[in-house]
């Protein structure tokens, strides 16, 4: 009889004890494993510093907000600047910036978000011709949006690009006709049509959940040209503190801002459409660009120098703020999740040593209870070593099974919060990747459980063969 | 000359301090397959004599020659603890006198069990045979809880025999037996005993046991301290 075999069947004869041993083991574990996957991935997702772009420029006001609404779309804008800004950036500062992208927010479809935005946001010209590295959008650092199937969309047409996520979950493909839900108001839909030309490919980002639409083409809504009409009636009240300018202050965007300034002008909605449409079908838009307005923009410095330069010229104006999304989300996690994530690891580890003491308890009482049979291995010819490692050994694979059962289960549970994660942020969880940490835990788990074990493997050791064979 | 114990002194503290000496015996020898029987009443230091044959005790002075191959012998108040248990599990084997099998290991189980410390592969074959030897092929399979008492005893006997020892000690074998039972399992010994040219020693307090083996011997006739 093996070692092995011997030490099966010692487990296997106290096959309830044991298998409740590895439960609380396995309880512990889990913990502890759920805690670190999304202590790891929570601080991957929101701490990335691989963005594409190392520049968010959008209204004063908080940079938190800024950064969750445009990387997660988390929560709503928190008003729009004027698109002089973006042309600024790419006129007048261009020696700071390799590339910028406007965007505006604010409608949704099926619950998807729409951002209306440039073809420098799909790495094509307004012709549609792909642009050299370097000029074009990147989500992450080196890597741009791709297209599964279809083409960009015209920047002067009702064209739409939808996300990976949409395409399969709102089941809307090539050739369908997608609209604009009033600030994610089912109800309210604006009248305009976009035709979906492409389809992206996944990015495991927010960006697979969202549809993107023609910059223009969210001015040439009636509403929200009118909200623009409007914001300009304000004059310098809108121009200079648009964050401030009461509608702007609750809405999201444009486009909801125009809901909630309805009220307070006395424009006809109906009045007058902001655009024709010319023979070539584009769209020939009636609004002037000084009245264009936009939620941000995505800014992609030259460097260093430049990005501080940028930084500064833009805190300067009277509208606008720029924020760096790696440096805020870094703050916000140090900030309001780290301390909880050490407080959970903390916990953690406090069940994973009360399970090493059930199994400390497990085996010390089932070698009281064994030291008839263990004076009975010594007479057949088993040295005191022998018995210290049975002992020790079936510890350590008891902690051993509950650490890779716990390990295994602590990643199912976090599947499960990737998946709400997934459904929330957009952001893909990689709740399966195993993290050193991990495995260094998994290693310490079993050494402790040894070591538990070690306490009744001494006792063990220490039985006197002639006083347990009387009888 | 097969085991021979010279000067053999054991003594026990007893709780309250008190020194009690169990054994002082200067001479005691067994032959090559000699079967011996040694009597005693009880407390008078038999089993503690088989434990120090056995090395499972320590002598406090004296010497436990047993002749191993050839002409070789080995002292085994000599040896380290660790290889008097390895040559325990390789040359001796032992019958308590309640069966003391592993009770969630099967009959063949337990067996093999009696191989397992001896540094050799356990033979499984082997074992089968001994247990069919015992009249246990049916129930080979069993757990101790499965079988009878009788049947129990007569698993030890093959366990005993499993490492094929050249001396097999036997405390008191057939003392929770019937008489039935007792005759059956004392006469397996002896002749797996006598055809594997075993010696073997048995310790009784029962005159008619001892008397159908070929030595007895009185502990008191060869122990000075007269027992605890």
């Amino acid at each position: 009889m093996s070692f092995l075999q011997l030490l099966f069947k010692q487990a296997q004869q106290r096959s309830l004890s044991t298998l409740l041993t590895i439960l609380s083991v396995m309880l512990g574990v889990t913990l502890a494993v759920v805690v670190m996957v999304v202590n790891r991935e929570a601080e991957r997702l929101l701490v990335q510093s691989d963005f594409g772009y190392d520049m968010l420029v959008g209204p004063k006001g908080s940079e938190l907000t800024l950064v969750l609404n445009t990387v997660y779309g988390i929560g709503t804008a928190q008003g729009t600047i004027p698109y002089a800004v973006f042309e600024d950036l790419s006129g007048r500062q261009r020696q700071f910036v390799r590339w910028a992208v406007p965007f505006a927010v604010g409608d949704s479809y099926k619950g998807f978000r729409i951002i209306a935005t440039t073809p420098t946001f799909l790495g094509v010209d307004d012709t549609g011709a792909k642009l050299p590295e370097g000029r074009a959008f990147q989500y992450r650092a080196g890597r741009q949006l791709e297209l599964a199937s279809g083409t960009a969309f015209h920047p002067r047409k009702f064209q739409a690009v939808i996300g990976a996520d949409v395409a399969t979950e709102a089941n809307c493909k090539i050739g369908d006709d997608i609209w604009l839900e009033h600030g994610g108001n089912a109800d309210d839909v604006h009248k305009e049509r976009w035709k979906v030309v492409g389809i992206l490919k996944p990015t495991g980002t927010a960006i697979d959940r969202a549809c993107y639409i023609p910059l223009i083409t969210s001015y040439a809504i009636p509403e929200h040209e009118s909200f623009l009409d409007a914001a300009a009636k304000l004059g310098g009240k809108a121009a200079s503190t648009p964050a401030a300018s009461a509608p702007a202050a609750s809405a999201s965007s444009a486009t909801t801002q125009v809901a909630a300034s309805d009220a307070d002008d006395d424009i006809d909605l109906n009045a007058m459409s902001p655009y024709t449409i010319r023979e070539d079908g584009q769209i020939a838009l009636r609004v002037p660009k000084s009245k264009w307005r936009v939620s941000g923009i995505f800014v992609r410095s030259r460097g260093g120098y430049q990005f501080g330069m940028l930084t500064w010229n833009i805190r300067n104006t009277p509208t606008a703020m720029s924020a760096s999304p790696a440096g805020v989300m870094r703050e916000f996690f140090n900030t309001f999740l780290k301390n909880s994530a050490y407080a959970l690891l903390g916990l953690a580890i406090l069940v994973s040593i009360v399970a090493a003491v059930s199994i400390l308890v497990s085996i010390y009482n089932s070698v009281a209870a064994r030291r008839r049979e263990i004076a009975i291995l010594r007479a057949l010819g088993a040295t005191r070593y022998r018995i210290l490692s049975l002992i020790t050994v079936e510890a350590a694979l008891i902690g051993a099974i509950g650490g890779a059962l716990g390990l295994i289960m602590g990643h199912a549970v976090a599947g499960v919060a990737a998946n709400i994660a997934k459904d929330q942020l957009g952001e893909t969880v990689g709740v399966f990747n195993i993290g050193s940490v991990e495995v260094a835990y998994i290693g310490g788990v079993i050494l402790i459980a040894a070591l538990a074990g070690l306490v009744p493997a001494l006792k063990a050791y220490s039985t006197s063969v002639a006083d347990n064979l009387v009888a | 000359m097969f085991l021979q114990l010279q000067e053999v002194r054991k003594s026990f503290v007893a709780p309250e301090g008190t020194v009690s000496e169990i054994l002082d015996v200067p001479s005691f020898s067994i032959d090559k397959s000699e079967h011996v029987a040694l009597i005693g009443s009880s407390g008078s230091g038999k089993t503690t004599l088989l434990h120090v044959i056995a090395g499972i005790v320590r002598a406090d002075s004296g010497r436990v020659l047993i002749c191993t191959t050839g002409t070789d012998v080995i002292d085994l108040t000599t040896l380290s603890e660790a290889q008097c248990d390895r040559f325990r599990g390789q040359s001796i084997g032992y019958v308590f006198q309640t069966h003391h099998l592993l009770p969630g290991f099967s009959a063949l189980d337990n067996v093999l069990l009696g191989m397992s410390f001896t540094g050799r592969k356990p033979d499984k074959a082997w074992a089968q045979h001994l247990l069919g030897e015992v009249g246990l092929t049916s129930r080979m399979h069993h757990v101790p809880a499965k079988l009878s008492v009788g049947q129990q005893q007569r698993v030890a006997v093959a366990r005993a025999l499993a490492n094929r020892p050249r001396l097999v000690l036997a405390d008191e074998p057939t003392g929770s037996l019937d008489q039935t039972n007792a005759n059956q399992v004392l006469g397996l010994m002896c002749r797996l005993c006598k055809e594997a040219e075993t010696a073997l020693l048995i310790v009784t307090h029962d005159r008619a046991i001892a008397n159908s083996l070929a030595r007895v011997v009185d502990l008191a006739d060869i122990n000075r301290a007269g027992g605890g």
